[in-house]
């Protein structure tokens, strides 16, 4: 999911667009200046997001990158010398990170593959749901069985009556009916199981 | 994903006081002292190489050790000016020229002894003292520099564990060639080139890992799944 692409105002003044005034807040955040620290990491988001949009075409990766950035900063913070630029070891962090992210891409993507919407079905026929729901196939298996198996199969199994209905319907007894529904789907298991069987 | 604005927050939440490591020289000063007491500590409980005076007067053996201490000096600025995201990582080849220094003459005494190799002959014993001192020597000198390289662990840090490396084996060398009465040339050659082969190869497999591992123990390190 992407990130919000705009930083929300700071609470009390504006984000540090300025080089100069980001080596100056460094320092003050190493000094344990909170609200330095929140003004110098909104500020430089935006100048991490323009650096990550250069590397990663999809949004979202860039994105990523710039929390990587923005947490391995964080990590290494106390290796900021204020004696010298901020930028430059911003930049070397983005660097390293950037080309440490799009080797690992790499990695991955000679590895895996990619699914779009139309692999989402598969060659094995588990997957498909119209292998496994062949209302063709059932038809005919259900033409092939015996009258009394299929009327019993077919009120009791597809239209879901109770024994009861399907008893009054049938004019049959409901001990008949049992067995023939018992014998219909043991013959329906059966013809249905047979390569090709049950086809058109 | 954490959105970026929130991400920023808790890492503002998170900040405190905290002291800047220490300029790259003033931390490869501290390291070639914690080598230097450690060579003191074992020439105290070791003794010198008996034959040190003789050796002394050798250009070659002088020019060996000397350049063998100057890699090692040289590979530690350089590994640890270069572990820093605003400088250049060409600060690893600084430690280039007296590599190259230090090898030509390990393959100058080699050709020059030849000869001498049966007469002189490495006894076991001795071996086994030589890779004692090696492991002495080169262990707490790892775990330092890897200690003072944690920073470095997610930028890049592949080149720069194997310059650490160099600086041990380096390091290393110059402590054995002292302490080691080691003349059979092809012994020094096994010794020093093999090494440091062996450490910048090792640390150079394991040092990713290492260098993580002191990342993990030392800082904030949490990050959010990307999804």
């Amino acid at each position: 999911m992407l990130g919000t692409m705009e930083p929300p105002p700071s609470r009390t003044e504006p984000p540090a667009t300025s080089p100069a005034e980001w080596s100056d807040l460094m320092a003050r955040s190493q000094d344990g200046d909170a609200a330095a620290y929140r003004r110098l990491l909104l500020g430089i988001t935006p100048y991490l997001r323009t650096i990550a949009l250069r590397a990663h075409r999809n949004p979202g990766d860039a994105e990523d990158a710039v929390q990587d950035i923005l947490l391995t900063l964080h990590a290494i913070r106390d290796t900021y010398d204020r004696t010298r630029p901020f930028k430059p070891w911003l930049a070397g962090i983005a660097r390293y990170r950037i080309a440490d992210r799009l080797r690992a891409m790499g990695i991955a993507a000679s590895r895996e593959v990619a699914l779009d919407l139309e692999h989402e079905t598969f060659a094995a026929p588990d997957t498909n749901i119209e292998t496994t729901l062949d209302h063709h196939a059932l038809r005919a298996a259900l033409q092939a069985l015996p009258a009394n198996q299929r009327q019993a199969v077919t009120l009791l199994k597809l239209r879901e009556m109770s024994l009861k209905e399907a008893a009054a319907v049938s004019g049959t007894s409901i001990a008949s009916l049992k067995v023939a529904t018992h014998r219909g789907i043991k013959a329906l298991r059966r013809l249905l199981a047979q390569p090709g069987g049950g086809d058109d | 994903m954490i959105d970026t604005p929130d991400l920023i927050e808790s890492l503002a939440r998170d900040t405190r006081r905290l002291r800047p490591v220490r300029s790259p020289l003033a931390r490869a000063g501290g390291w070639l002292l914690l080598a230097a007491a450690i060579m003191l500590l074992l020439g105290i409980a070791h003794g010198i190489r008996p034959d040190i005076g003789t050796q002394l007067q050798k250009p070659s053996f002088v020019l060996g050790i000397a350049a063998s201490l100057l890699t090692g000096v040289l590979a530690a600025i350089g590994c640890l000016m270069a572990s820093l995201p605003d400088r250049s990582r060409r600060w690893l080849l600084l430690p280039l020229p007296s590599l190259a220094l230090w090898v030509s003459t390990i393959g100058y005494g080699c050709l020059t002894d030849w000869v001498s190799i049966d007469s002189t002959g490495m006894h076991p014993g001795e071996a086994v003292r030589c890779f004692v001192t090696l492991l002495v020597v080169s262990l707490p000198l790892s775990l330092a520099m890897f200690a003072m390289l944690r920073h470095a662990a997610r930028l890049r840090p592949a080149a720069l564990t194997v310059t650490a490396g160099l600086a041990v084996a380096a390091i290393t060398s110059t402590a054995l060639s002292l302490f080691h009465p080691l003349d059979a040339s092809i012994m020094i050659l096994i010794w020093n080139l093999g090494t440091a082969a062996l450490l910048v190869t090792l640390e150079g497999a394991a040092g990713r890992r290492l260098l993580a591992r002191f990342a993990r123990l030392s800082s904030f390190h949490e990050k959010p799944r990307p999804g």
